[in-house]
């Protein structure tokens, strides 16, 4: 479903990812961990094109982002994303964040589209907030708002870059609530986060990246029990002290 | 001596005052919405990826902003005539104003543009919102309300400079002022009178502007 082959992205000189090789299957959770800096929210964002690649080749959907001919906005409907930030639209009520991509890009009518959006928000677990405003909510509501706002589209694919590293740490909970319910239904998954619990629980496979490679691939229960790369090893090991 | 102030003269001049007060709302009010709607495509322009639109909004902007807005106006009124479009004297100077105050606005909107963080339009375009969708639903209207007071500053401007119609024979408030003015030799009193026109028109303006700011800030807190 997804596949990187050989992929690099450099701006300028400096090198964000190097020779990514990945492949994602239909209905995995794969979870990419790392130290910062190591290029794990660049991969990510390259796989809905919020970044462009420098070289290789990057096959989402079948559509191979590398081609020159990109439909790009039509290639995006099927993918959504979830921001560290949120970046719920601050103007909008919260039932207006969730119905303008339906609206707009799927052509629904608005009452469909509200429809939809109700039950997205029945389903985070926030129906109650629709007509406030994201300034209104707590972060973790504002955050389920937005994995709402992207499952209105019924993509294939989820990409959460962070999804947890903004909110309190008594709102983690109920993001990641809603996150292992998604997974458990069956959704293709990417997640960049630091949360090595739900990491652990949640995840089919763990990709471990440093310094824009991927140093080690594995699934979710043999890496946190035993990972093969020292590196890996030692990032585990400093995460558990504190 | 005759006298140097006599109120008499707004009621015996009542019709001149009338007609070039509402040619003078007329105006504005064309220039205003104009010059808000060519200021919009002009900064949306100025940050477009695509050069030559760039281009263009710049010079637009550089151009335009930097000389003067009688200028503006003779071009429409002494310069289109010589190509061959006649204009009247109303709608040179309402097209020069709305011509000159949409640079400054379009200035202000792409400071505005500018503010939005990045990660709204990332948001929009990630769903599959094309890029104009994205700026008309998402950017556009955060920018506006964050420079409202800049732009409502370039519209109380505009109100004050539509007085350049005069000029140009365009009927305005200021046109009919000097009318009466070289009728009833005083003026001290015409003057006066037409500063409190001009002042019916704006001072309401700013507050209105006032009581929407405090309304926008209430629902954009994030």
């Amino acid at each position: 479903m997804i596949e990187f082959r050989g992929v690099s992205k450099a701006y300028g000189s400096f090198e964000v990812l190097r020779d990514i090789h990945l492949r994602i299957e239909e209905g995995e959770v794969v979870v990419i961990i790392g130290p910062s800096g190591s290029g794990k929210s660049t991969l990510l964002r390259c796989i809905n094109r919020l970044e462009a690649i420098s070289s290789g080749e990057l096959i989402v959907n079948e559509t191979p982002l590398h081609g020159k001919k990109v439909d790009i906005n039509r290639f995006r409907r099927d993918i959504g994303i979830v921001f560290q930030h949120f970046n719920l639209y601050p103007h909008k009520k919260v039932i207006d964040n969730i119905t303008l991509a339906p609206v707009k890009v799927l052509g629904l009518s608005k009452q469909e589209a509200e429809e939809r959006a109700l039950s997205y928000l029945k389903r985070v677990g926030i129906a109650d907030k629709a007509q406030q405003y994201p300034s209104q909510l707590s972060g973790g509501q504002q955050q389920r708002v937005a994995i709402a706002r992207g499952l209105a589209m019924q993509p294939k694919i989820m990409l959460f870059d962070e999804p947890t590293s903004a909110l309190d740490p008594e709102m983690i909970g109920e993001v990641l609530d809603v996150m292992r319910a998604l997974a458990h239904e069956g959704m293709t998954m990417v997640i960049v986060t630091h949360e090595m619990g739900f990491a652990r629980e949640a995840a089919d496979r763990i990709v471990f990246m440093d310094n824009g490679q991927i140093v080690e691939e594995a699934a979710a229960s043999a890496f946190f029990k035993e990972p093969r790369e020292e590196r890996a090893r030692l990032f585990l090991s400093r995460l558990i002290k504190h | 001596m005759s006298k140097t102030f006599d109120i008499q003269i707004l009621f015996d001049h009542w019709d001149r005052f009338l007609e070039g007060f509402l040619h003078t709302i007329e105006a504005s009010a064309i220039a205003l919405i104009g010059s808000f709607t060519l200021g919009t495509i002009i900064a949306v322009m100025r940050i477009s990826p695509l050069k030559p639109l760039n281009w263009l909004g710049t010079a637009y902007v550089e151009f335009i902003r930097n000389i003067p807005l009688l200028l503006v106006v003779f071009f429409f009124f002494l310069g289109l005539p010589s190509l061959g479009v006649p204009l009247d004297g109303f709608t040179s100077g309402t097209l020069g104003l709305m011509v000159y105050t949409a640079s400054f606005i379009a200035e202000s909107i792409r400071a505005g543009i500018q503010t939005v963080p990045t990660g709204q339009t990332e948001a929009a375009r990630a769903t599959g919102l094309t890029y104009l969708q994205t700026m008309t639903s998402i950017v556009l209207p955060q920018a506006v309300k964050i420079v409202l007071p800049s732009i409502s500053n370039q519209f109380i401007n505009l109100v004050k400079n539509s007085s350049i119609l005069a000029v140009v024979a365009g009927l305005d408030l200021m046109y009919y002022a000097d009318l009466i003015n070289a009728d009833t030799f005083l003026p001290l009193t015409v003057y006066t009178l037409v500063a409190l026109f001009y002042l019916v028109l704006t001072l309401p303006l700013s507050m209105a502007v006032h009581a929407m700011e405090r309304r926008f800030s209430s629902a954009n807190r994030s």
